[in-house]
């Protein structure tokens, strides 16, 4: 890689992906710098895991192009056969160390070391040996953070990582967030919430295809969230110490319960 | 009362047991964290047609079993590599394909006539110093794959999108497991035979599972139950004159309700009591019920 500040760790050019012959998810371009945090934005089913899955190289593009200068760690989204896997959040950690070592090798002391650091660094000292299972939501996050930590990744996706987390958890892992890309990581967070994503350096909007892409204050216009979202938009009044906020009115939707 | 052991072919039957637990016990573990328990099912059925092929033709049976369900082996990993999940439509296809292929074959091509009980039913008291041979080969093997590849089959089940950056998905430890467990099939048939293969394969450690936490306790108890569920099996088969690996299933099944029946009691007893739940008896239910769990609820990862 040359060195440039510049160079992306991601870029990709009408990036066309898919499970079959036909693109769920197309027309796909947009780069990720060291040290940035871009929000990914879309309804359910607008393709965001699909996109992540193409980056890690579960999916083979079907058309345009996808360069990526680094391996990705990633931060899946909640599973529920995870939880009762037979695994400790050292255990966790530890699985980032693999590549490093002979196929035939255990984890040495090295290894140890560097994924006790890394849970540590995520606050989670004491838990090492929890079982992955019993941890709150939040640090089960968390632990995967340490993971791609222990992996050293440059570019870190995390797929809806706030879902189902109390407003202390969502706290913590925002900054979090803002330490691996203050040290040079692109992060790319798969979100549902709109004003989170504000936050972040810039935003890609999907559904189906790429609605847009860049800074977050010129990029989320009403237009452009109400193709993401394919609902209707309604002002919100000024509250106290608030300026004018945008409330979405979803379509009816088919595949929420709650 | 235990004069059965007094007797060489029951000795032999004994020590084919112990060395069987011995690979059921470590692989049995990797069938049930990476969701292969209908896939071995299907691999030990696949080989029943290899076997009456085998027994028709006078060729081994071992071979003949053994490659069927290489041939089995090799198709489901060709799918997996390619990124087509879910092996289950295809395996049972092959089960059901399996099965009316080798009936027919013993029914109307060999007339194998009576040997067909023993090949979809196994007859542990009739061991040879082969199926030992195998059944050394199949733990040996199962033993050391497990020390080295242990790491990343556990890496890929718990997280399969991330196996890539990680560095870790390679279609060839995957396919290692596959053929090992094809192989540990194999080797299972002449003790319990085609259709209860899985009784020592994935019931014991299907059982285990639900009191241990972490993989090498969860081993060594696989392994220490598979043992003592086929040695109380060939004792039982022994006095009542029952087939042993009807007997070894019907014990191992069992256990495993009483085991599942025992957890869901207890998880019962401390949510009405509120208690905190005793160390290793921890129930799925108390995940699904969590707020957490609903709000995620419906929303498929995969
Ligand atoms: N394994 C799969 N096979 C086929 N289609 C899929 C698969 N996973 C997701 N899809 C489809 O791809 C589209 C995008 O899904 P996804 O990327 O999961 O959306 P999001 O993560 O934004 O909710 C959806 O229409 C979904 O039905
Ligand atoms: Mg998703």
């Amino acid at each position: 890689m040359s060195g440039l500040a510049s160079a992306p760790l991601v870029r990709t050019d009408a990036l066309a992906v898919g499970y079959g012959a036909a693109p769920v998810l197309s027309d796909v371009s947009f780069d990720l710098r060291a040290g940035e945090r871009i929000g990914v934005l879309g309804p359910n089913g607008g393709g965001k895991t699909t996109l992540f899955r193409a980056l890690l190289g579960e999916l083979k593009p079907l058309g345009g192009a996808l360069d990526l200068a680094a391996r990705c760690g990633t931060v899946p989204q909640t599973e529920r056969s995870r939880l009762d896997f037979p695994v400790s959040a050292l255990d966790v950690a530890l699985m980032g160390a693999i590549a490093g070592r002979p196929w035939w090798k255990h984890p040495g002391r090295a290894e140890r070391r560097a994924a006790r650091e890394a849970l540590a660094r995520v606050g989670l000292a004491e838990l090492a040996d929890r079982s992955f299972g019993e941890l709150s939501g939040g640090q089960r996050q968390r632990v995967l953070v340490a993971r791609a930590l222990v992996q050293d990744a440059r570019i870190v996706l995390l797929d809806e990582p706030f879902t189902g987390l109390d407003a202390v958890s969502i706290r913590r892992l925002e900054d979090l967030l803002d330490e691996l890309a203050g040290e040079g990581r692109g992060v790319l967070i798969a979100t549902h919430d709109v004003e989170q994503a504000r936050a972040w350096d810039r935003v890609l909007c999907l559904n189906r295809r790429q609605v847009a892409f860049g800074p977050p204050a010129e990029t989320l216009s009403l237009d452009v969230l109400a193709a993401t979202y394919g609902g209707s938009i309604v002002t919100l009044p000024a509250v106290a110490g608030e300026g004018e906020r945008l409330a979405l009115l979803p379509p009816h939707h088919h595949d929420h319960e709650h | 009362m235990f004069e059965a052991f007094d007797y060489p072919f029951v000795q032999r039957a004994l020590v084919e047991v112990l060395l069987l637990s011995l690979a059921a016990g470590t692989l049995g573990t990797w069938i049930v964290v990476r969701g292969l328990a209908f896939y071995s099912h299907g691999v030990a059925a696949a080989a029943f047609p290899g076997l009456v092929l085998a027994d028709g033709l006078g060729f081994s049976a071992t071979l003949g079993a053994f490659g069927v369900a290489l041939l089995f082996a090799l198709t489901v990993g060709q799918l997996a590599a390619r990124g087509r999940g879910g092996h289950d439509s295809l395996t049972a296809l092959v089960l059901v394909a399996a099965l009316a292929i080798g009936v027919v074959l013993a029914s109307d091509v060999f007339h194998s006539g009576a040997n067909v009980e023993t090949l979809l039913f196994g007859s542990l008291l009739a061991v040879d110093d082969a199926d030992i041979r195998l059944a050394i080969v199949v733990a040996a093997l199962a033993l050391l794959a497990t020390w080295t590849l242990g790491q990343r089959w556990l890496a890929v089940g718990f997280d399969p999108s991330a196996a890539r950056g990680l560095g870790v998905r390679s279609p060839a430890a995957d396919l290692v497991l596959l053929v090992l467990i094809a192989l540990a099939a194999v080797a299972t048939l002449s003790a319990v035979g085609a259709l209860l293969a899985t009784a020592l394969l994935v019931v014991p450690a299907a059982t285990v599972r639900m009191a241990t936490r972490r993989m090498l306790p969860w081993q060594l108890g696989t392994i220490v139950l598979a043992a003592a569920e086929g040695t109380a099996g060939l004792w039982l088969s022994f006095e009542t004159n029952a087939p042993p690996g009807a007997t070894i299933a019907v014990i191992a099944g069992g256990i495993f309700a009483l085991v599942a029946l025992a957890r869901s009691a207890a998880t019962m007893y401390t949510r009405t009591r509120g208690v905190a739940q005793p160390l290793g008896l921890r129930p799925r239910v108390a995940f699904e019920n969590s707020p957490e769990a609903r709000s995620r609820g419906g929303e498929g990862a995969r």
